[in-house]
C-alpha cells in the first residue's frame, strides 16, 4: 500500500460522516477513491460495518413498557 | 443518588418536559444498554437521568438539542454511578489495532472473496455477534462508536456528549471503529464463517 493509499485510508472514515474535512479535502479523497480500487474496496468495507451496526442496533431494544410506565407516574408525582 | 429537591418548574415546562422527553425514551435505553451492558442497570440509568433532567430542566435551552442534553446527563451519570461496578473489557490491545484493517484481512484469508465481503462476514453474523463485539470494546471506544453510529449524534454533539474535544471525539471514533473491525473478524473467525490464521 503506498503512502498516498494509507493518508487517504486514515481520513475516509471523516469522508464517512461527512465532518472534518475541509470541501478541498473532500474533493482529494474522492478523487483518490474514483482512481483507487483497493482503496475504493477498503473503504467500501468501513462504510459497510457502520450501516450494518445503524441496521442492526438502532432500533433492537427499545425501552420496555414498564419503564416508560414507571418513568411518566414518577414525573408526574415530582 | 444526590437528596431529592422539589421540582420548580412551571405547569407548562412539566408539560413541555414530557411531551418531548418522553418520546426519547428508547434512544435512551439504547444507549444505557450498550453503556452499561446489562439491561437492569440500563433501565436504573434511564430511570436516574429523567429525573435528573426534569429537575433541572430549567437550564435547558429550550430550542436547543434535547437529546443530545439529555445524553450528556445520562453520560455524567454512568461515569459517577455505573463505570466503577463494571467489568473492563479488554479483549483489544492497542498495539493490534493500529495494524489491523479488516479489508486486508478480508483479501488474504479469503481467495473467493471478490467485491461482497459483507456477505461473508457482517450478513453471516447475527445480532448478538454485532453486539457482543461492541460491548468487548474498551469503555471509551464503546461510547464514541455508540453513540456516532447507533445514535446518530454529530461530532460536535459527541464532544458535548462526553465533554471532551473535538480531535478526541474522532481519534475515539477512529480507533473505536477499528477496534469494533477487529472484534467482528476475531467473532467470525471464531464462528468458522471466515477461515483466519489462528491468534
Amino acid at each position: 500500500m503506498s503512502e498516498r493509499c494509507k493518508e487517504i485510508l486514515e481520513r475516509t472514515y471523516l469522508f464517512l460522516d461527512g465532518e472534518g474535512l475541509s470541501v478541498q479535502e473532500r474533493i482529494e479523497i474522492e478523487a483518490h477513491l474514483e482512481d483507487c480500487g483497493p482503496c475504493l474496496e477498503a473503504y467500501g468495507v468501513e462504510r459497510e460495518v457502520v450501516t450494518v451496526l445503524i441496521a442492526r442496533l438502532r432500533h433492537h431494544a427499545p425501552c420496555p413498557d414498564g419503564l416508560k410506565e414507571r418513568i411518566s407516574v414518577l414525573l408526574e408525582e415530582a | 443518588m444526590a437528596e431529592v429537591s422539589p421540582v420548580n418548574l412551571s405547569v407548562d415546562d412539566k408539560k413541555r418536559f414530557q411531551a418531548d422527553a418522553l418520546p426519547l425514551l428508547d434512544s435512551l435505553y439504547a444507549g444505557a444498554l450498550r453503556m452499561t451492558r446489562n439491561p437492569a442497570d440500563a433501565e436504573d440509568l434511564v430511570q436516574e437521568t429523567m429525573m435528573r433532567a426534569y429537575r433541572s430542566f430549567e437550564r435547558f435551552e429550550e430550542g436547543t438539542n434535547l437529546k443530545a442534553w439529555l445524553f450528556r446527563i445520562m453520560t455524567n451519570a454512568y461515569i459517577n454511578t455505573y463505570r466503577k461496578k463494571q467489568r473492563e473489557p479488554q479483549k483489544v490491545s492497542a498495539d493490534e489495532l493500529e495494524e489491523f484493517d479488516l479489508y486486508r484481512e478480508l483479501k488474504e484469508h479469503d481467495p473467493q472473496w471478490d467485491a461482497t465481503p459483507e456477505n461473508i462476514v457482517l450478513s453471516n453474523l447475527v445480532d448478538s455477534d454485532i453486539i457482543d463485539a461492541i460491548d468487548d470494546l474498551p469503555e471509551q471506544f464503546r461510547l464514541a462508536v455508540v453513540l456516532s453510529d447507533v445514535e446518530g449524534f454529530s461530532y460536535a454533539e459527541m464532544a458535548e456528549i462526553m465533554d471532551v474535544p473535538l480531535g478526541t471525539v474522532m481519534s475515539r471514533l477512529h480507533r473505536g471503529r477499528k477496534a469494533l473491525q477487529k472484534r467482528l473478524w476475531d467473532i467470525a473467525r471464531d464462528r468458522g464463517i471466515v477461515k483466519g490464521a489462528p491468534k
